[in-house]
């Protein structure tokens, strides 16, 4: 469908003098200071791989889902990593079904970037049977609800969800050692994936005038700023991605402050999400102890005699 | 006749309901609906300018967006957001706002069956958290015919696989009313007993099918009780400023 004059949402003049003014005292209109990141609230589904994420007003939910396919010719040892983004139309009503839109296709590779070229899941342990049989994991992406700043958002939903997630175990059989078993978590314990570091991505959004800085914007903040940038660390202090798109032109100065504040954010947060994997993991072995069904539901009566 | 059901429910019992409303910022209406593991996500943007295409400009067009979980779209959620366009056309007053159209956007967070009905259900809360004009509410079941047995209410996924045949079935809800008794009824009947969108699968006789309805039937003033007790709940104590 087209974009229709009511989609398109415009920030008025006034809103966006206030903002920069505020911002030139080092107030930001949601009463955060410049290098302050929204609350975090990481929370996870009943299955495994499940997760959401809620970053101020931005909600994300990331779903990983493995299947069992053929290597590429190149890479016979290596299992596959994917990651599909979907700007819901829910999220915002500029959104359109359809296509991902540049937007989309830019949260994606970000994402991919930091996960798949740092290293940060080992795909090698992927591999079942060389050049026959690798798992492929794929992590689905959808954008609930967009309050600014999606990349940070799905990047730790995505790293959340992938950390929770259990594959089933499988086994090489048949008369040669050709075939795969693969053995239904009832029988079998299903594995977790090796995830060597988790990257985290970090968004810092510049002004026209140098002195303005400020990490994990909102919408409206977005439609204000001149220029972006993601830069994607670890706990360990290493840099997995960077990525600044054109926008406003910063100096150097800048840059290396950036990386230094995105380091520090990054091991609280990485802190952050372990701990609600180590709740979630508590959790899930005390289901496994079986109860006695405790769930009451609605009690429909059938009607007396007519 | 006692069926054995997996989590101890008896034949006639539906799973732990729970549903909010207003869970989104951008969306103009939203809310999410649960029934055991099953759980749906619905926002509604409208009414927005202009009609699609082929819709009647006189009228509201209502637009239905189906996102499943994990995969491509395909058959079979298009024939949901079919479904779901002309189960809401039919109780939306579409006369109210000519020449707009109104998006209603639904997200499964997880399917353990009955995916329709409480896509349905939760799509219904959710043009009430928009302010949508609609004549009633609707109220959606899910009735299953097993191999042997009596009529379930409910199913999980695992028993949806292994029934005979099953039906969802949408009733209007129940009505309380300030007028007087029998102006909202249709030919003698009162309007909670019509049937508003009826989807099968599989092979059921006419007496199971009508043993449906009046389990389904029983069922939704179960539902429809539920549901007017939490807007009114939630419209009490929820102010919308800023």
């Amino acid at each position: 469908m087209e974009g229709r004059l009511a989609n398109a949402w415009r920030l008025t003049v006034n809103d966006k003098n206030f903002i920069k003014t505020a911002l030139l005292s080092e107030i930001r209109i949601d009463g955060r200071k410049p290098f302050e990141y929204r609350k975090i609230s990481i929370k996870f589904g009943r299955e495994d791989g499940s997760s959401e994420v809620q970053l101020g007003q931005t909600r994300v939910i990331s779903i990983v889902t493995a299947q069992l396919v053929q290597p590429y010719r190149d890479r016979p040892k290596e299992g596959m990593l994917s990651i599909f983004t979907e700007f819901s139309p829910m999220a915002d009503p500029s959104f359109e079904p359809g296509r991902p839109g540049e937007l989309a296709v830019e949260l994606g590779r970000i994402i991919d970037r930091g996960l798949r070229e740092s290293r940060a899941v080992d795909t090698e342990s992927l591999c079942i049977l060389a050049g026959k049989f690798v798992w492929a994991v794929r992590i689905d992406i959808h954008i609930l609800d967009n309050g600014g700043n999606l990349v940070d958002a799905a990047n730790i939903a995505a790293l959340a969800s992938l950390l929770t997630f259990r594959r089933p175990e499988c086994s090489l059989g048949g008369e040669d050692g050709q075939e795969v078993i693969v053995h239904p978590p009832e029988i079998r314990e299903p594995l977790p994936l090796m995830v060597h570091h988790l990257p985290i991505a970090i968004t810092f959004g510049f002004f026209n005038n140098e002195s303005i800085l400020l990490i994990d914007p909102t919408h409206n903040e977005e439609a204000v700023m001149n220029g972006r940038m993601t830069t994607t660390v670890n706990a360990n202090g290493d840099i997995c991605a960077i990525q600044k798109g054109g926008g406003e032109g910063v100096p150097q100065r800048v840059i290396m402050q950036c990386l230094q504040l995105a380091t520090s954010k990054a091991a609280s947060i990485t802190k952050q999400i372990k701990d609600a994997v180590e709740a979630f993991n508590t959790e899930r072995a005390l289901r496994k102890i079986k109860r006695h069904p405790t769930s009451t539901g609605v009690d429909v009566r059938e009607k007396q005699n007519q | 006749m006692e069926v054995d059901r997996e989590d101890g429910r008896s034949q006639n019992q539906l799973r732990p309901l729970a549903c909010s409303r207003n869970i989104l910022h951008r969306a103009h209406g939203s809310a999410s609906w649960s029934q055991g593991d099953t759980k749906v996500l619905a926002a509604v943007y409208g009414p927005k300018a202009g009609t699609k295409k082929n819709e009647n400009p006189e009228k509201a067009c209502i637009e239905v967006i189906w996102k499943p979980k994990t995969g491509q779209i395909g058959k079979l959620e298009k024939e949901y957001e079919m479904i779901l366009k002309r189960t809401l056309q039919s109780i939306c007053i579409l006369t109210v706002n000519p020449n707009t159209t109104t998006s209603v956007i639904i997200q499964v967070v997880n399917d353990d069956g009955a995916l329709l009905p409480s896509a349905i259900n939760a799509a219904c809360m959710a043009l009430v958290d928009a302010g949508i004009p609609m004549r009633h509410l609707a109220v959606s079941i899910c009735c299953c015919v097993p191999r042997s047995g009596l009529v379930i209410l409910d199913p999980t996924k695992l028993e949806e696989q292994n029934m005979k045949a099953f039906a969802y079935l949408v009733f209007p809800n129940s009505v309380h009313s300030v007028l007087p008794e029998g102006s909202l009824s249709v030919q003698g009947e009162p309007i909670e007993n019509g049937v508003i969108t009826s989807v099968t699968h599989g092979v059921m006789s006419v007496d199971d099918y009508f043993f449906c309805l009046e389990r389904g039937r029983a069922a939704s003033t179960k539902l429809s009780d539920f549901l007017r007790r939490n807007l009114q709940h939630q419209s009490t104590d929820s102010s919308k400023a800023g």
